[in-house]
């Protein structure tokens, strides 16, 4: 791959190129392994570029491990 | 007769005009999402869209907006197309009161055809798309999950057919909600004590009933085919998956079954929920796919859901409204109606007699503590018998003229609501309000109502008249 892909929503590079179209060269999706966020190439620029993601919806992976967890994990038990 | 799966209900859509097939090339984002916004901008008759040709797929077809309206609504149930709200409210109240109904074993199902346990790659299987700018990503929200008491398999009353978001975050991995206060959460409780995997069944593409039962707040040791079975007023066709052992719809386009990963969370989120705002992002669990099964060329359905209304809030109206209707009916056979089609009830409109001084607000507190009201009735209107709940200038006029703020509010703190309840603080927890608008009853007396207008004497024979007199359409 010759450019690293960005992470539009926290920028960071762990992101790889999950599929791509069925028909060849359509589109391409790609994940974030930070964040979890996933995009296509074919997005409107507001959603592919990181200088352009809205920036109420950034989310770093510090927030994330910070938020909450839903439902809680129970304790173990024996069965 | 019911229809048995998607594609049955689709066709009957078309013949009565309530289909818009969608032949033109378009992108996944973000044709599909802002046409099936654009069709809830027509009103409340609008047909289902079927998009035909969706660019990078080679037959990949995607219907949305098939609940959306009252008269998608109507046909579902069998009844005639332009059938009034309120008469498909109380036919839908009288089948559910029929439960359980009858729930009939296939051997083979459709969707069965294609196979795939080796290299799954949900994307090359659904047509998945972003909905709205701000989600997280590509999401199916559409989906009937089945799953089951791993401590108590063999009773079939624990099983549970549930619509939970899921987020598809690899090609076979999903981030799935399991809000605590559902029952796919008791289910996961119990096998994460046990550090077991909890075996899941998604079901994609499926009838209008099983869908609408499954976004009902039923209770948990109610089955979902047996009232399915109950509004149908016929048989509803099941199969058991032989991957997880799980109970199926028959007539599903596709399949999924997999586990949800015993004590793993993730980042999940945001995704724009029912409330018209984002749900923020939270660490929850996530869903292995290991089989895939689908019909050939399925049909792939999504819920469009945006600022309200669109077609969520018709997904949700009436199959919330009917359970809290015989519950509030239970204790109070005075009810006459129930409307919680606001946001899944975080506003509940009740009608009901009042027999003395302080009934209704009696009322309005049974509606806080209801099974459904606990998580989500958060303002209780209740309104005289006279008032139709679902006739909002009705509702209004009774708001306006027979509440008084001093004597009809009641407030009560700290109550729990849904965690996605964006006013909740915190999230989770709400004070909830009774407003009651009804007539002062013996032995309390504030306001003068005694002197409240009447329809004159005839109107009742002139509304007949008139209507044989009215130009036809």
């Amino acid at each position: 791959m010759s450019k690293k892909i960005i992470c539009p929503r926290c920028e960071s590079e762990h992101t790889d190129i999950l599929t791509q179209s069925p028909v060849p060269g359509v589109w391409e999706v790609y994940h974030c392994e930070e964040c979890f966020f996933a995009w296509r190439s074919t997005e409107p620029d507001f959603i592919t570029d990181p200088a352009k993601y809205n920036t109420e919806f950034k989310l770093t992976r510090e927030q994330l491990d910070q938020s909450g967890i839903m439902p809680a994990v129970p304790p173990l038990k024996k069965r | 007769m019911a229809y048995q799966d998607l594609r049955t209900y689709l066709e009957a859509l078309d013949a009565e005009g309530q289909l818009i097939h969608i032949t033109e090339a378009v992108l996944p984002e973000p044709d599909i999402s802002a046409a099936a916004c654009a069709i809830t901008k027509f009103g409340d008759k609008t047909p289902a869209l079927l998009f035909e040709n969706i660019k990078g797929y080679t037959n990949a077809r995607i219907a949305m907006n098939v609940h959306g309206s009252w008269c998608n609504h109507a046909l579902m149930l069998g009844m005639p197309k332009d059938t009034p709200l309120r008469e498909q409210f109380f036919e839908f109240v009288r089948r559910y009161q029929t439960y359980p109904g009858k729930v009939e074993e296939r051997d083979s199902a459709p969707w069965e055809e294609v196979v795939i346990e080796d290299d799954i790659n949900l994307f090359d299987i659904l047509p998945l798309f972003r909905l709205n700018h701000g989600d997280a990503g590509f999401y199916i929200d559409k989906a009937a999950i089945v799953s089951r008491d791993i401590t108590d398999w063999d009773n079939p009353a624990t099983q549970n057919v549930g619509m939970y978001r899921l987020q598809v975050k690899g090609k076979n991995r999903i981030g799935i909600q399991p809000a605590s206060a559902h029952d796919i959460a008791l289910h996961l409780k119990k096998a994460e004590e046990l550090g077991e995997d909890l075996p899941i069944a998604i079901c994609i593409g499926n009838d209008p009933l099983i869908n609408t039962v499954a976004a009902m707040p039923i209770l948990y040791n109610q089955s979902e085919y047996a009232m399915a079975g109950a509004l149908a007023q016929e048989a509803y066709p099941v199969i058991t998956a032989k991957h997880t052992g799980l109970q199926v719809p028959w007539g599903s386009e596709i399949v999924l079954e997999g586990k949800i990963l015993s004590r793993v969370r993730e980042g999940e989120g945001p995704f724009g929920e029912f409330t018209g705002h984002y749900s923020g992002a939270r660490r929850m669990p996530v869903i292995e796919i290991t089989k895939v099964s689908h019909r050939r060329n399925p049909l792939y359905e999504h819920l469009y859901l945006g600022q309200p209304w669109t077609e969520v809030d018709y997904f949700i109206g009436i199959n919330t409204s009917a359970p809290l209707h015989v519950q509030l009916k239970e204790a109070f056979p005075e009810v006459q109606a129930v409307n919680a089609m606001y946001t899944h009830g975080l506003v509940v409109i009740v009608s009901t007699k009042v027999r003395y001084g302080g009934f209704a607000k009696g009322v309005g507190m049974r509606v806080l503590t209801t099974p459904h009201g606990l998580g989500y009735a958060k303002v209780v209107i209740v309104v005289d018998e006279t008032i139709d709940p679902f006739n909002l200038p009705q509702v209004m006029w009774a708001l306006s003229t027979k509440f008084n703020p001093q004597y009809d509010l009641v407030t009560i703190p700290g109550l729990s609501i849904l965690p996605l309840d964006p006013a909740s603080d915190p999230a989770g927890m709400s004070p909830k309000l009774i407003i009651d608008a009804t007539t002062p009853q013996a032995p309390e007396k504030h306001g003068h109502y005694s002197q409240e207008l009447r329809d004159p004497v005839s109107t009742e024979a002139w509304v007949e008249k008139l209507r044989e007199l009215m130009p036809k359409a």
